[in-house]
Order: C-alpha cells, then structure tokens, then sequence
C-alpha cells in the first residue's frame, strides 16, 4: 500500500463518518475532513502505529492538508 | 401540588436483546443471557463467565465518527433512550426541548476507554493520550450523548450510586416530576464493565461467582450461591407527569408511587447484615402505600452470599408474616449483574408484571438455602394480578434504594 493510501486508513479509522471521496491531497483536514484539535491528537496516534514512527508535537502543529501529512510522512520515512 | 407520575415508555439493552420486550419474552421463558466472556480474551482470569450485550451494534444508533467516541455504557443509553422515546411517542420540537430532562446514572462509568487510555499513556506518553479520554469516561457522558441525539434541552444530568444507580436516577427523576421541577424525564442507567479491569476487580472483591457453568452461576437464594454474574447494558423509561401524558395522549404504562433511600453506614463492599437500613428504605418508598397491598417484590437478588440473606432479613422486618406470601423473584439469575443498569430494568419489569400479569422465575434456585425461606418464583414464571410492585437496589458502599410501581388507574 503507498503512502497516500495508509494515511487515508488512518484518517477513516479516527474519524469513520468521513466521505471517503473527500479524502485527497489538497483536502483541508479541519475544513474539509472534520478533523479538529482532539481528533489531531487521535490522527497522530493512528499515524505513527500505520508508519511506526513518532511525530513530534510540532511537526504536527504544522499540518493543514492531506498533502502536508504525505510530506511528513515522506520526509522522515 | 404534587404531580402524579406516570411510566409512558421504555427501552432496553440487555444480555437477553436489543429491546425490552425481548428481554421480557426470554425472562418469563426463563432464558439465561449468560455466556462465556468475548469481550476480551479471559484465558488467565478465574471468572471467564458475563452478561454481554451480544449482538449490540452501535451503528444502528449512532453515526460512525460519534460511535468511535463515544464508550460502550454510553452507546447502550443512547440506544435504549431511542427506543424508550419511540415506545411514548415522544416529539421532540422546540415546543417542549426545555420541558424534558434527561437523567441516566452510571455504576462505573468508561471503564474500557479509561483501560485503552492507561495502556496509550504507559506505552506511548502523555502526548499520545486521546483528548476523547475524559468526555468518554465520565458517567454523564451518557445523559449528554443522549441529549445531543435527541434535542433535548433540559437539565442532563447523572448521579452514581454503584448498584443502585438505576433505581435511584429514576427515583430522583420521579421526584424531579413530581415537585413540579419538569415536566418529563428520560432516566435510567447503564454500564458496560465487562473489561479485564472491571472483571478482574470485581473478581478479587470476592464479589463474582467462579461457577464455570454460565447459565447455573447467578443463583440468586439457592445454597449453592458463590455470587454474582457481571452484566451489562441499559435501561431507561420515560417518566412523566400524568398532566403533560394526557395532554400529549400518551398511553400510560403504569406509575410509580414511591420511592425511599438509605445507607448502611457500615462497610464499603459488605451490606448490613441484619438488613436493618434495607428495611427502613422499604418503608421510606412505602409512606403512601399500604403493606398489605404490595402484591409483588422485584428483588436486588445478586446471588451473593451475603446479599441474599440481608435482603431476605430485611423483606420479613417490613413486611412480618406476610413476606411469606409475597411473591419475590430475581431477574439477575438470568441477565447476571447489570449493575448501574439492573435497577432501572427492572423497573420496566415491574412494569411489565403489572400490565401481563406474569412474574417473571428466579432461575437456579434449586438447593434451599434454611436463611433464604420465602417464595422466590423458583424456576418457572407464574401467573399473579399484580397492582403494585416494589424493586429492591442495594450497592457497595452501603446503598439501599427502593422503587414502587402501580397499575394506572384514575381516581
């Protein structure tokens, strides 16, 4: 599975009510997938167990969009 | 003045089904819900026995996102709410959202998000711990999701009292109504404590029966007794004052005419031994019925050693020589311990006795205990015109609350 993909498992396993098809790079996770500062906290956990990796808090601070996650995840893999 | 207070809907989840008319069905046939445990991998643990709420989806009740974060106990009240509201036919519209009050106890709480949130916390640091971890565990997330479900806007409210948290959020709801504070409440209780944790801790209490076989362990007033089951579920009635159920013309189920609460002041896991302040919470729910016209007693009926003799001891000090001729029967010899929720399903069973004139057996009860001699329904329902019924809670700490229910008549 790419990267993209995991990331989109982990968005619907924190956040399940999600529309799927609403789930692409550009996508704004607050705006656009009801991701809010708790549900964050919930998605960084899902995150790190998809990658095994650790995120700091201000790596995650900095995360607006899909996309931004797809960086991340890339940049420290 | 005082309003009368009357029973116009109720909903349940159970070991024994998803609605409380199921759960009556499987009652009267004097079905067991009781399974080995599933919830959890129980291998290492000496109870490997409960009361699950099989089946339960909480996606019939709740949109995924909100199911997720929302714990177990919690999902269960939101359902049994839903059906306890569609059995009244109750609207819920901007006429009346500040009219209703919701009031739905929980014993312990969210105990397996506490559980998941401990191993997060241990495991990964406190950076790590769900922001969910404190509106899922608290007790009145319940009356709260239920209030977000629903639109209700009256007080939301929950009160703990161990064992006895379902029969006293009713009673206090009935006296809410009955004072004139509101016009309708949702109460009840719920709880879901079948985790290692909440196994495991009530096991070394010394409170759960090791009885491997699950549906002869709860065996309420048997000899052969060991303790209880644990259970889980919901259970909530809508209750409302007999001005607003008329006006709206709802039908009315049946109504509840007392209720009275003591505490032991005696030891935090044991009851008082001679059921002295058991007796006197009878007698408080009593204060404007006769004895003589109790026609029927739902009992706490754990199944514990101790319980069962206390409760015992305390029927026959209200009740004298006519506690021999009083019907008493256990439901927990079949759903186990539903503990927050026990007391408010067996509301609606004390409900239901008096609307189907059937009282539901207290199964197992097959080695006469010489302490335990009153008539406990063994093992098969019976026939009864029952016009009032009284339920029995007791809890740790010491807990005794007591509930009476009436046929409706006018007068």
């Amino acid at each position: 599975m790419d990267i993209f993909e995991q990331i989109k498992e982990a968005i619907c396993k924190v956040q399940p009510g999600v529309d799927e098809n609403k789930i692409a790079s550009s996508a704004l996770l607050k705006e656009d997938l009801e991701i809010d500062s708790l549900g964050q906290v919930e998605l960084a956990l899902a995150l790190e167990d998809a990658f095994g990796l650790i995120l700091l808090d201000e790596e995650l601070e900095d995360l607006a969009t899909v996309g931004d996650i797809v960086s991340l995840v890339e940049s420290k893999s | 003045m005082l309003n009368r207070v009357v029973v116009t809907g109720y909903g349940a989840i159970t070991p024994l089904g998803l609605t409380a008319e199921d759960t009556w069905h499987k009652l009267v046939d004097g079905v067991s819900g009781v399974d080995h445990i599933s919830l959890f991998d129980a291998t290492d643990f000496s109870v490997k026995i409960a009361g699950e709420a099989r089946d339960f989806n909480p996606l019939d009740y709740l949109d995924p996102t909100t199911a997720r974060y929302t714990d177990r106990f919690a999902q269960f009240a939101v359902a049994a709410s839903l059906k306890a509201i569609e059995k009244a036919k109750l609207n819920i519209d901007d006429t009346n959202r500040y009219d209703i009050g919701i009031l739905i106890g929980s014993g312990i709480g969210g105990l397996s998000t506490l559980s998941r949130q401990v191993e997060v916390l241990n495991t990964r640091g406190p950076s790590r711990v769900s922001p969910y971890v404190a509106p899922m565990m608290i007790a009145d997330s319940a009356p709260s999701q239920v209030s977000i479900k629903t639109g209700i806007m009256g007080p939301n409210l929950s009160l703990v009292s161990s064992c006895s948290t379902g029969t006293d959020s009713i009673g206090i709801a009935y006296r809410m109504i009955k004072y004139g504070e509101i016009r309708l409440m949702i109460a009840g209780g719920a709880d879901a404590a079948i985790t290692p944790l909440g196994v495991a801790g009530f096991s070394q209490a010394g409170a759960l029966s090791r009885n491997t076989d699950p549906q002869k362990a709860s065996r309420p007033f048997d000899a052969k007794r060991d303790g209880f089951v644990i259970g889980e579920g919901a259970a909530v009635l809508v209750l409302e004052s007999l001005d607003y159920a008329k006006s709206r013309g709802a039908d009315i189920l049946a109504e509840i005419v007392g209720y009275g609460a003591t505490s032991d002041a005696y030891h935090i896991t044991q009851p008082l031994e001679s059921g002295e302040a058991a007796a006197k919470a009878i007698e408080f729910a009593l204060v404007n019925v006769d004895r003589g016209d109790v026609d029927y007693i739902n009992a706490h009926g754990t199944s514990t050693p101790l319980n069962d003799v206390s409760e015992t001891r305390a029927i026959k000090k209200v009740f004298g020589d006519k506690a021999y001729e009083i019907p008493i029967s256990s439901i927990k010899s079949m759903v186990g311990h539903m503990l927050g929720a026990a007391g408010a399903l067996e509301a609606i069973v004390c409900c239901e006795v008096i609307n189907k004139g059937i009282i539901p057996p207290t199964m197992n009860l097959e080695h006469p205990d010489p302490e335990c001699d009153l008539d406990y329904v063994p093992n098969a329902a019976r026939d009864g015109d029952i016009r009032i019924a009284i339920s029995n809670s007791f809890g740790f700490g010491g807990h005794n609350s007591v509930l009476v229910t009436s046929r409706y008549s006018e007068r």
